[in-house]
């Protein structure tokens, strides 16, 4: 039996409790544990240098977000064509709390203490997901095409007020103190990259782990019932509108969490960061990853992050073959991620997660081809 | 049968779409823990009643109380809680999930906790998960589904999805059941199968059935009280013996034959 729990192929479970594990075997459960070993010792390596660190954090803060949209558009079929907007709210809350409320408050100095930040991050996840449940709100009565248009309004309406908004800068640099880590200040790319490193992964397991709980839950049931079949649902004693709203706040308030990790990062906000091409990119690596599955939002947006310099090379490359009149290289990048979103809608719409699926099952039967 | 003992009552609906009624001053009471069959024929207006009770369709006019509670108005989920199931003509499954998650959907109201709690899913939350699993557990030994329980409902066969279907609307632990066609385009011994549950269901669950089939030898068989729909209006109601009998049904159904 003890090696049988390492190479079984098949589900015997026994009880309930059992069936409700998230790792079937021994291996899975170490093979993960492997892996966030590796992952702590990342930083450590000697290759690690401040333009992979710049990636690999970015890739991070990203994932937070992009979870966020898979829980409203891949479990709740809720197209959201808005959601680094939502990440902006969480990235101004966090810097006008802090300008306004705490600094005056605490007299916070030059820096800014940890468990401040402890407590800023679900602030303005919070601020986030309650303007993510009030632009939620026409889910109660718009489908599909005219909810993502309502979405795409409030992307367009978050630009356009920020920008004309004296009390957030016109969108322009508004800065936020730096971290003071237990006696630390994390200053200058040396300290921020392997720190933030550290703390958006730590940010992201704990996300990762309560959107995992939230998905076996009715909760998360829910959501994939009104996806599926929202007259169904309703037939279930489940409310589709509330439902929905509910599905836009958590999306919101992921949004949010990697809005105030992304402006401690930088330093500073400025409105460019949460542009309507960052929405799209967040959709793109949303269906890159795989809509409706966990594992596609934790790969999809490494994916496309680590594909950028490439594409941008690319461009480059195409730059020289064409005439200088033509700009070839700024189209290069929007017309190659919409070429991917494309492709992959058509030929796997279940995303990377799917291939990810297959490898998995593939090593775990072998030698047995099926 | 008097109109007082009612679980449901529905008083005079009217049911329009642009002005082409399709339930025309429709009144019928329904008692619990028996099994009232509703039959007409084709477009008579049988699911467009079911629609007016679960709340999908709003009636036009007059009322529909359950215990005493008006349901004109209310959302199919207000309904649905109010304990009122619904088993759809047209399969509504969800088509991507297991058997087992869509029963387990049907216990969303009875999973008690908070969103707060399902956040980290140990204690409570998992307590509960168990305790619905057990009851859907129950359910599917009740409706001999087993061996698809964690089969995705989209790729079974007809039969077993409609069977799916029934046992999710009684995975809600309603008091009153509302079956639209349970055993249409199935087999003898499939169609055996389901009569023999909702049979069960009335005699163990005490849970009252409404019942709409086109097999008028089932209906006359199983049913303790029969109302006759044509055109959107009642033309006849009684026992099975009565309705069978009843000029005006035998009139709509065949122009002339006995029914049985
Ligand atoms: N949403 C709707 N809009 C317009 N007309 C409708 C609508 N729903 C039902 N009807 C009409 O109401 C009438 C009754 O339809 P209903 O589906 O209730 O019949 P039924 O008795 O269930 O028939 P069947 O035995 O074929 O299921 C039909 O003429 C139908 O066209
Ligand atoms: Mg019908």
């Amino acid at each position: 039996m003890a090696i049988n729990r390492w190479i079984q192929s098949g589900n015997y479970r026994r009880s309930y409790k059992e069936d409700q594990t998230i790792f079937a075997t021994f291996s899975e459960q170490a093979s993960l544990i492997v892996f966030l070993i590796f992952l702590a010792l990342v930083p450590h390596m000697p290759f690690m240098n401040r333009q992979l660190f710049r990636v690999v954090d970015l890739a991070f803060i990203y994932t937070i977000a992009v979870m966020g949209l898979n829980i409203v558009t891949g479990y709740a079929g809720q197209i959201n064509i808005g959601q680094a907007a939502f990440m902006g709210v969480g990235a101004y809350a966090a810097v006008t709390i802090t300008r306004d409320i705490a600094t005056p408050l605490f007299q916070f100095g030059k820096t800014l203490p940890f468990w401040y930040i402890i407590i800023l991050l679900p602030l303005s996840g919070l601020v986030a997901a309650l303007v993510g449940a009030f632009v939620g709100l026409p889910s109660y009565r718009l489908k599909h095409l005219y909810l993502a248009i309502a979405t795409l309004a409030f992307q367009i309406i978050f630009t356009w007020g920020v920008g004309h908004s004296p009390f957030l800068n016109q969108g322009g640099s508004i800065r936020i103190a730096r971290l003071d880590f237990f006696g630390t200040v994390i200053k200058g790319s040396k300290t921020i990259g392997p720190f933030f490193y550290y703390f958006a992964l730590i940010v992201l397991i704990i996300m990762a782990i309560a959107m995992r709980n939230i998905l076996r839950s009715k909760y998360g049931r829910a959501l994939i019932a009104v996806r599926d079949n929202d007259r169904a649902a309703d037939a279930m004693g489940i409310n589709p509108g509330l439902t929905k709203v509910y599905a836009f706040a958590i999306s919101g308030f992921f949004a949010g969490v990697a809005g105030a990790i992304f402006a401690l990062y930088n330093g500073s906000v400025i409105v460019e960061s949460f542009s309507l091409s960052t929405s799209i990119d967040f959709l793109a690596m949303a269906i890159v990853g795989g809509l409706g599955t966990m594992v596609g939002s934790l790969i999809g947006p490494s994916f496309m992050l680590f594909l950028d310099p490439f594409v941008e090379k690319f461009s480059g490359f195409a730059q020289t073959i064409f005439p200088s009149t033509i700009d070839v290289a700024t189209a290069m990048r929007p017309t190659i991620f919409g070429l991917i979103i494309v492709l992959f809608l058509i030929y796997e719409p279940r995303g990377l997660a799917n291939w990810w699926r297959l490898l998995r099952q593939y090593f775990w039967r072998w030698p047995f081809k099926y | 049968m008097s109109e007082k003992k009612s679980q449901l009552v529905i008083d005079n609906v009217i049911l329009s779409f642009g002005g082409l009624n399709a339930l025309t001053n429709v009144s019928i009471g329904i008692e619990s823990g028996a099994i009232t069959s509703i039959i007409g024929p084709n477009g008579a207006g049988k699911t467009s009643l079911l629609n007016c009770i679960s709340g999908f369709y709003k009636a036009t006019s007059g009322s529909i109380k359950f215990e005493g509670i008006e349901l004109v108005g209310k959302s199919p989920y207000q309904i649905s809680k109010l304990g009122i199931a619904r088993a759809f003509q047209n399969i509504e499954l969800f088509s991507g999930l297991s058997v087992l998650d869509n029963l387990m959907l049907a216990r969303h109201t009875h999973l008690k906790y908070s969103f707060f709690e399902s956040l980290f899913f140990y204690g409570k939350c998992q307590n509960q998960e168990i305790i619905n699993r057990e009851y859907v557990e129950g359910i599917i030994d009740f409706m001999e589904l087993e061996e698809y329980r964690k089969a995705v409902v989209g790729e079974l066969s007809y039969g077993i999805r409609k069977r799916v279907e029934m046992a999710r609307a009684l995975t809600l632990d309603p008091k009153l059941l509302l079956l639209d066609e349970p055993m249409a385009g199935m087999n003898l011994g499939e169609k055996e199968d389901i009569v023999r549950f909702i049979l069960d269901i009335k005699a163990e669950r005490d849970i009252a059935v409404v019942l709409i089939e086109h097999d008028l030898g089932v209906v006359m068989d199983i049913s303790d009280y029969v109302y006759v729909l044509d055109f959107g209006m009642k033309i006849a109601s009684g026992i099975p013996d009565v309705v069978a009998k009843d000029p005006a049904v035998i009139t709509a159904y065949v122009g002339g034959e006995s029914l049985i």
